[in-house]
């Protein structure tokens, strides 16, 4: 089968189903054989994300990737599965409608991992966030089956200012108003993605759910949050002091993107996803020096830190953008504000839990960025 | 107050806004593009009146005095002969069109229209290609140039674009007759043409894929390009593209009869090279010592003009923008000649002709 527009690189890819299909299968959206659509499949998150559904007995999983993805970590995923399990992997571009329309044909769970990450233009990363999440939910449409449609955003979106509960970041808390002043092409490009899917939501009634990771890591995404700090000039500039990290280990993430996609009754709705203990950022800077490498670090105090980024600001608007607006006090308020952090929603809606603890899923990391000889 | 509008709102449209924003006597008065998300995105980013999808809207509703044209450069020949005939005036970004004859026949149809067009070569305005234009102009050469050698190169490893070209058998770079070659190498080859006197100078193209493209599996796109340029036995210049090689200059070269520059515009330096040899061990001692204070000058104009608030990454797209709205505005000289695009247009032609003719003219000798 080869439709139109679509290159696929391996289809049909057999995989064993050797996992027991979990007791509240009637709380779910979804039937075993139902279609199942992940974008961004070969990615980080993506890759896990479809190993998590074969491990919950779902058998038909589309993967949809881009024509230069590397398939193998997908593949791997294969090997360990020979059976029934059918995997088709999908090679496209979400920018072009009629890919789309041939990818969400039959789908009754979307689970949109694919985002314009690293993209420093700002028209680059909307394009590959917002106009690709819009042909998606239109050509799923047009097709009447979806069920849900799961778009993974990022805390990037909330201000982190005027909170109804003072320190403590939650689903309830102010989206960024003013993205386009935030001077980052991935914050702004999430907050209009997110809108995007409300607004489809509100005006075809199309069922979605929003889920917010705090800092994914795990192996294969090996760098430190810029939440921690920034490396400037050869010297690590260390910004977050006491904060709590919003740190996610990849499988607990995946754990809630999963259940955002099957629950019944939760439509419309949004869940932060963080772990249950967060270390602080000096904690982590600690453990990471001891673990993974030495290296020279200097601590920038809050108040320094704000006075920096309010003289950046200035100083770029003052200007003209002759220094471009990378630090400012939307930034600041974003990055390294003294926050909490609550996944009680979470627990609450989606009955997640943390598949993996906190202690085991940082040795894990660091073992990882020790083997891949990164630094900061 | 001039009126102005950007059809086409991906990544280069918003330089254009930012740098527009900057020149007085302006207002973007639309923006378009025929994906309405990416027309809103730049009209909720900027102070622009209105946005479309539609650039015969865009015309018939905002009536711009000015378009800039900033779409990929397969629909530049079609957008701006509608610009044309729709009485404005255009600004199109580099490459110009895709081919000569297309230049050639937009050029035109502006004088008819009594319009003014003009190509997004801002390289040739920053700050320092500035300063080197006064210089050659004030006779520092000597009789003007006898040779040139324009560096324009390209780090493929550090561009996202790059890897989005490569894994993408689709991607709209890939139908250029010159494919990567012809998004990037019109400022490169606009330097040589800005001094070239010959309306038909003789073009010889060597060009193939590099080693580490072709590991990848790549076939298809040419990232090693050598040029050689010449005019009646006169003047010559070399034109280098690489993407591997380091460090990736862009850089021009400029050899007259008395005098030569280089001109380096990541460093933003312009360095004159002396005619006259020192005697004796002089040579040995002071080119270095008038070489460091040359470079400490340089720093020293770098360090004025970033005080000055003039300094930006797209210095010489503000200053190309402002001097096309002064021509018209006030009837004043265009700030590239129809004739250094042409010539422009014309070399890169005979150099895609040869780089798609399969019986190449060089052929390299193995000795």
């Amino acid at each position: 089968m080869q439709p139109l527009g679509l290159t696929r690189s391996t289809d049909h890819m057999s995989a064993n189903n050797d996992s027991i299909c979990p007791p509240e299968h009637d709380s779910l959206i979804v039937k075993q054989d139902d279609l199942i659509l992940v974008t961004g499949a070969a990615g980080f998150m993506g890759s896990r994300l479809v190993e998590n559904l074969l491990n919950r007995g779902f058998r038909n999983v589309r993967c949809f990737v881009r024509p230069s993805s590397k398939l193998s970590r997908l593949e791997e995923i294969c090997d360990r599965r020979p059976d029934e399990a059918r995997i088709e992997v999908v090679k496209g571009n979400l920018g072009s409608k009629e890919d789309c329309f041939l990818a969400t044909k039959d789908v009754a769970v979307i689970y949109h991992l694919a985002a314009g990450r690293g993209e420093k233009s700002i028209p680059d990363a909307f394009f590959n966030s917002v106009v690709t999440t819009r042909n998606l939910i239109e050509a799923s449409h047009s097709h009447q089956c979806l069920r849900r449609f799961v778009n993974v955003s990022s805390f990037t979106v909330y201000t982190n200012k005027q909170k109804p509960r003072w320190r403590l970041l939650d689903e309830s808390c102010p989206i960024e108003r003013h993205p386009e002043l935030r001077g980052d092409a991935y914050s702004f490009a999430k907050v209009k993605q997110d809108e995007i899917v409300a607004e489809y939501g509100k005006k075809l009634g199309f069922p979605y759910v929003i889920i917010r990771p705090g800092h994914v890591y795990g192996p294969g995404n090996e760098g430190i949050t810029g939440r921690v700090g920034i490396n400037t000039f050869g010297v690590f500039m260390h910004l977050g002091g006491s904060n709590r990290i919003p740190f996610t280990y990849v499988d607990n993430c995946v754990e809630a993107i999963a259940l955002a996609g099957l629950k019944r009754g939760v439509d419309g709705e949004v869940f932060n996803v963080v772990d249950d203990e967060l270390p602080s950022s000096r904690q982590f800077l600690r453990k990471y020096k001891r673990h993974v490498r030495t290296f020279k670090s200097i601590y920038i105090p809050h108040a320094i830190s704000y006075l920096l980024c309010f003289l950046w600001e200035r100083y770029s608007a003052w200007s003209h953008g002759q220094l471009p607006p990378a630090f400012n006090l939307k930034v600041w308020h974003a990055s390294w504000k003294k926050t909490y952090y609550s996944n009680r929603k979470l627990k609450e809606k989606l009955g997640w839990k943390q598949i993996i603890p906190s202690a085991e899923a940082m040795r894990r990391f660091l073992e990882a960025c020790r083997e891949r000889g990164l630094h900061a | 107050m001039l009126k102005v509008a950007i059809v086409g709102c991906g990544k280069i449209a918003d330089s254009h806004a930012s740098q527009i924003q900057r020149i007085k006597g302006c207002e973007i008065v639309g923006v378009c593009d025929r994906e309405p998300l990416m027309a809103r995105q730049l009209y909720e980013r900027f102070p622009i009146k209105r946005y479309f999808s539609d650039i015969t809207e865009l015309l018939t509703e905002a009536h711009p005095d000015v378009v800039h044209i900033t779409t990929p450069p397969q629909s530049h020949f079609e957008l701006a002969r509608l610009c044309l005939e729709s009485g404005s005036h255009v600004y199109v970004e580099k490459p110009f069109t895709l081919c000569y004859r297309e230049a050639e026949r937009l050029i035109a149809l502006a004088a008819e229209k009594k319009l003014k067009i003009t190509a997004g070569h801002d390289d040739q305005f920053n700050h320092v290609a500035r300063r080197m234009r006064e210089l050659v102009q004030s006779g520092y050469l000597g009789d003007g140039p006898v040779h040139m050698e324009s560096y324009y190169c390209y780090q493929i490893a550090r561009s996202g674009y790059a890897g989005a070209l490569l894994g993408d058998p689709r991607h709209w770079v890939r139908s250029l007759p010159g494919k990567l070659l012809h998004n990037i190498i019109s400022h490169g080859i606009a330097r040589i043409a800005e001094f070239l006197t010959s309306d038909s100078p003789h073009v010889l193209a060597y060009g193939f894929t590099s080693p580490l493209l072709r590991s990848t599996g790549e076939t298809e796109i040419i990232d090693e390009l050598r040029v050689i340029i010449s005019e009646e036995e006169r003047l010559t210049a070399y034109f280098t593209f690489s993407s591997q090689m380091r460090p990736s200059l862009h850089q021009f070269r400029l050899y007259g009869t008395k005098n030569g520059l280089i001109l380096d515009q990541d460093d933003e330096t312009l360095i004159k090279l002396r005619g006259n040899m020192f005697p004796s061990y002089a040579a040995k001692f002071l080119p270095p010592v008038i070489n460091a204070r040359q470079y400490i000058g340089n720093l020293k104009t770098n360090l004025k003009t970033f005080l000055a608030r003039d300094f930006h990454m797209k210095s010489g797209m503000k200053y190309l923008i402002e001097s096309f709205y002064k021509s018209v505005a006030e009837g004043a000289l265009l700030p590239i000649s129809y004739r250094e695009i042409l010539l422009t247009a014309k070399i890169m032609d005979a150099i895609f002709t040869q780089l798609d003719a399969k019986d190449s003219q060089i052929r390299p000798v193995y000795i």
